[in-house]
């Protein structure tokens, strides 16, 4: 049975999609720019400058040479999302002049940002029930986080929408033909996004494994290309391994090139795996579809990632080694948690999960922990017989792999080893689950409590509760998005006190950049002609003054001693640079500033 | 319902929480006192310790303090204290404040409310009478480093403080230490085993000398066999007796503290690192009379 919406959920799902993409639009002017933005805008236009070469002079543009000069900078991050940023700029904002500079990058942010809501609701619709899906559709950017990382362009969102989407086709995969490819390229796109996708094959492998089992249980000759396909990649890997072992890990890798024989061993593994599922889909098309995606992924994702980015086309081997090692000895920036400044691992085992709870709205929390908690221990009542009886229920397939999906992120960022720096935006991946598993607990709760009214009262219509119940649980959580916006790197909910209660628990209390828009204004209409302004932690002062948030007389200082204007972001680790403008400035008392709820965000000094 | 219930209690919270926050009008009131009835020598001490908004309102020649730990602080220098607090703000710690700040502390008057803001002044039982301010005291200092052969060669006076053979620097400046913005001797020792030293003179009478150093910033925390300890060393410049002596390791955040009898007329203090890398140096060293408390 297809797994497809029906055509009023399509509908739907398309609307809130528009809408979504609509909303992130009409609300970006006022956000910030963080500071790796300023970062992927530049490469974004670099990227759109090779293009050009490319047409103009093809056989230039793909030289060794010219691909390592346009794309060595920002190389630890995959030039995907990049290379959109810089062609929607180029069209939308240069070429037809429809909008700001920021705006132009950021548009390919929104539409995928807005696949999101769209895709909950498709796949909600299907899994629970058109409320539940719509619920979690609408909840997932209620928050103010998740709003607030939408409108950027930077990568945290576009590789949350991408696993999203890829593990939505491996589900789709299942039932409807073409999915199995479809989760390829998905998985090849997440790939070119950013490295947190590489941890989604081992997520869905179980179910491939599963599936595979299933489809095939007394179909001899399915599973005995099963076998031999286990059995390929087991001798291909015994085959590198010896590789490995002969050459060194060091000398492996500088050997492999185009003609070296660990290229004809993947070559030939790909070869076989090819030629194998052509078979099986041939011999039993069950079969096929169960493990087809997890083939699709491991042969198309990395076709994808090398084929759009360009820096890995002549060194494909040693730099992708490069941009691995990049990720995994990640430098560790100052972090504030719960008075303390972490610095350096171990981490606290529990700081993803007290983040999470202390950021999301309370109203979004409570039904997406229920949720979760729900789906486990359904999950565990499947194993005994008795335990089923008693929880009413037992968690499907479907349900384990979203359940799997929502804990995925969390589990792995919060590995004591792993970077704490950057907050939610680490573990995004796994919110838009949560947000399905809340839609599921609110349908319920609200059917629950509208039989129970309409026992009680007549009149009271039994459908009509779950919609007021979602109305009132998303209600505390737009209002505090609305409350925040744009600052919504300092967004505590209702657990942690709002704004002010996480100051007092000595949470972080912004990220990096964005916030000085609060006080762009003032400094706009106080600065004395010309001034030197320190806009500390800011790397996008002329990205400012590029979209008329900034006046352009205004000279960037290098520190507080040859600034006129000092604007302070607030952060524990930078008291020293605070202190520093008090000595500069010869004053300890700034003239303005962003407080949010009382906290401060960005302080201004101005010398005297 | 269990939804339902913490959907309106969310709703409460959001509805309740600007009633928490004081106006600007409230600030004023506040500041109104202040400029009326604060005495040169009082200190405001934030509570919570972040409420820096504060300072935009206060008035500009009186001291404001609020760090995180700053309740713990003795504040020795200030024998008044006037205690602005928001006890009403979410999470606010009002016992661990009290624990911290009530003993030795006495109310000087009862509370007053400004919108939610409450002020009141309290006398500093751990404030001592201050004689001398080693860091006010720099312009009539001489300094010197010591050099690898033995010799010295003097500092040469520069802005507010001294530019050093070797690197070395020494300055009166803000700086943080454990989160707490201190006015200091700042002073970067030349590395090796030389050291730098800073020789002051004329200081007045006192029951002790009070020696206090620290690591600054995100520098005191890092630790590493490539980072050394910074010897401190206060000693009578007349006759060369050490009277106090402490040492920071790599690591070590926030102030080690030492103190001896007061008496030398001169004090010689001197600064060394073996490794002088991010191992700048935030120094108080101050003449003190026994705990008094202060009148009124």
């Amino acid at each position: 049975m297809s797994r497809a919406p029906g055509r009023t959920d399509r509908r739907i799902a398309f609307g809130l999609f528009a809408g979504s993409f609509a909303l992130l639009w009409a609300t970006e002017a006022a956000v910030g720019f963080v500071r790796d933005e300023s970062v992927y805008f530049a490469a974004g236009e670099q990227a759109v400058r090779w293009l050009h070469y490319l047409l103009v002079a093809p056989g230039r543009a793909v030289t060794d040479a010219v691909t390592t000069q346009a794309f060595d900078f920002n190389h630890e991050h995959p030039v995907g999302m990049k290379l959109l940023f810089g062609l929607s700029f180029q069209l939308f904002h240069q070429a037809l002049g429809l909008v700001r500079p920021a705006a132009g990058f950021r548009l390919p942010a929104f539409a995928l940002a807005a696949c999101i809501p769209a895709v909950l609701h498709a796949w909600g619709a299907v899994l629970y029930g058109r409320r539940a899906g719509l619920f979690a559709a609408l909840c997932f950017l209620a928050v103010p986080r998740h709003f607030f990382h939408a409108h950027l362009a930077c990568f945290d969102m576009p590789v949350a929408a991408l696993w999203l989407l890829v593990v939505y086709a491996f589900w789709r995969a299942e039932t409807d033909g073409g999915w199995w490819l479809w989760t390829g390229l998905l998985f090849g796109a997440a790939l070119a996004t950013k490295h947190n996708a590489l941890f989604l094959p081992p997520v869905l492998l179980p179910f491939v494994v599963a599936r595979g089992l299933a489809a095939s249980r007394g179909k001899a000759a399915a599973r005995a290309l099963l076998a031999q396909a286990l059995l390929v990649i087991c001798a291909a890997l015994v085959l590198l391994g010896l590789l490995v072992l002969v050459l060194t890990p060091e000398g492996f890798l500088r050997s492999w090139n185009l003609l070296s024989p660990a290229t004809a061993v993947v070559a030939l593994l790909a070869a076989a795996l090819c030629s194998l599922g052509l078979r099986l889909y041939r011999t039993d098309v069950a079969t096929f579809r169960a493990v087809a995606p997890l083939g699709a992924m491991a042969l198309l994702g990395p076709a994808v990632l090398y084929a759009v980015w360009p820096w890995l086309w002549y060194h494909p081997v040693d730099r992708f080694a490069a941009y691995l090692a990049f990720h995994a000895t990640h430098v560790h920036y100052a972090w504030t948690y719960l008075g303390t400044v972490l610095r350096e691992p171990p981490f606290p085992l529990t700081y993803v999960l007290v983040v999470t709870a202390l950021t999301l709205p309370v109203s979004l929390l409570a039904p997406m922990g229920v949720g979760l908690l729900s789906l486990g221990l359904r999950a565990l009542a499947g194993l005994r017989a008795a335990w089923r009886t008693r929880l009413g229920a037992s968690a499907s397939a479907s349900e384990v792999l979203v359940g799997l999906n929502a804990l995925a992120s969390i589990v792995l960022i919060s590995f004591p080893d792993v970077p704490h720096f950057g907050g939610v935006k680490h573990w995004l991946p796994s919110m838009p689950f949560l947000a399905l598993l809340a839609g599921r607990q609110v349908q319920l709760a609200g059917d629950a409590l509208g039989a129970l009214l309409s026992a009680r009262l007549r009149w009271f219509p039994r459908a009509a509760m779950t919609p007021v119940l979602a109305a009132l649980v998303l209600l505390p959580a737009a209002t505090l998005t609305a409350h925040l916006h744009p600052y919504g790197t300092s967004a505590y909910g209702e657990l942690a006190g709002g704004v002010p209660g996480a100051a007092s628990l000595g949470m972080q209390r912004q990220y990096w950049s964005n916030n000085v828009t609060g006080v762009l204004g003032w400094v706009n209409e106080h600065a004395p002609q010309g001034a030197r302004v320190w806009l500390h932690e800011v790397a996008s002062f002329r990205d400012y003054q590029r979209n008329g948030m900034l006046r352009a007389d205004l000279q960037p200082a290098g520190g507080p001693a040859d600034a006129d204007v000092a604007v302070v972001q607030y952060h524990q680790e930078f008291r020293e640079q605070e202190v520093a403008v008090w000595q500069a400035f010869g004053t300890t008392r700034p003239v303005t500033g962003l407080y949010i709820d009382e906290t401060p965000q960005v302080v201004v000094y101005q010398r005297r | 319902m269990g939804f339902l219930v913490v959907a309106l209690l969310a709703l409460g919270f959001q509805a309740w929480l600007p009633t928490a926050l004081p106006t600007d009008a409230d600030e004023a009131a506040v500041a109104d006192i202040l400029a009326h009835e604060a005495q040169p020598g009082d200190v405001v001490l934030l509570h919570p310790w972040w409420t820096e908004r504060a300072r935009l309102f206060l008035p500009a020649g009186l001291s404001v303090t609020g760090y995180l730990g700053s309740e713990g602080d003795a504040l020795l220098e200030y024998p008044r204290i006037w205690v602005l607090s928001q006890p009403s703000l979410p999470r606010t710690p009002t016992a661990a404040f009290a624990q911290g700040f009530l003993p030795g502390r006495t109310p000087l008057g009862p509370e007053r409310r400004f919108g939610p803001l409450v002020l009141r002044l309290y006398q500093n039982g751990r404030a001592r009478p201050v004689r001398f301010v080693a860091s006010e005291a720099l312009p009539m200092a001489s300094a010197a480093v010591e050099l690898p052969g033995g010799g010295r060669a003097e500092c040469v006076h520069e802005g507010t403080g001294f530019r050093c053979p070797g690197g070395a620097r020494v300055e009166a400046s803000w700086h943080e230490v454990l989160y707490r913005p201190t006015r200091c001797l700042f002073l970067v020792p030349p590395g090796g085993p030389g050291a730098v030293e800073v020789t002051f003179e004329a200081v007045p009478p006192s029951a002790a000398v009070r020696l206090e150093a620290a690591i600054i910033w995100e520098h005191a925390w890092k630790h590493g066999s490539h980072l050394t300890p910074l010897h401190v060393e206060l000693a009578d410049a007349d006759t060369g007796a050490a009277l106090a002596q402490v040492t920071v390791p790599p690591g070590r955040e926030g102030f080690v503290v030492a103190e001896a009898a007061g008496g030398p007329r001169r004090l010689r203090l001197r600064v060394q690192s073996d490794n002088a890398h991010e191992r700048e140096a935030c120094i108080q060293l101050r003449a003190l009379d026994a705990e008094k408390g202060a009148s009124p």
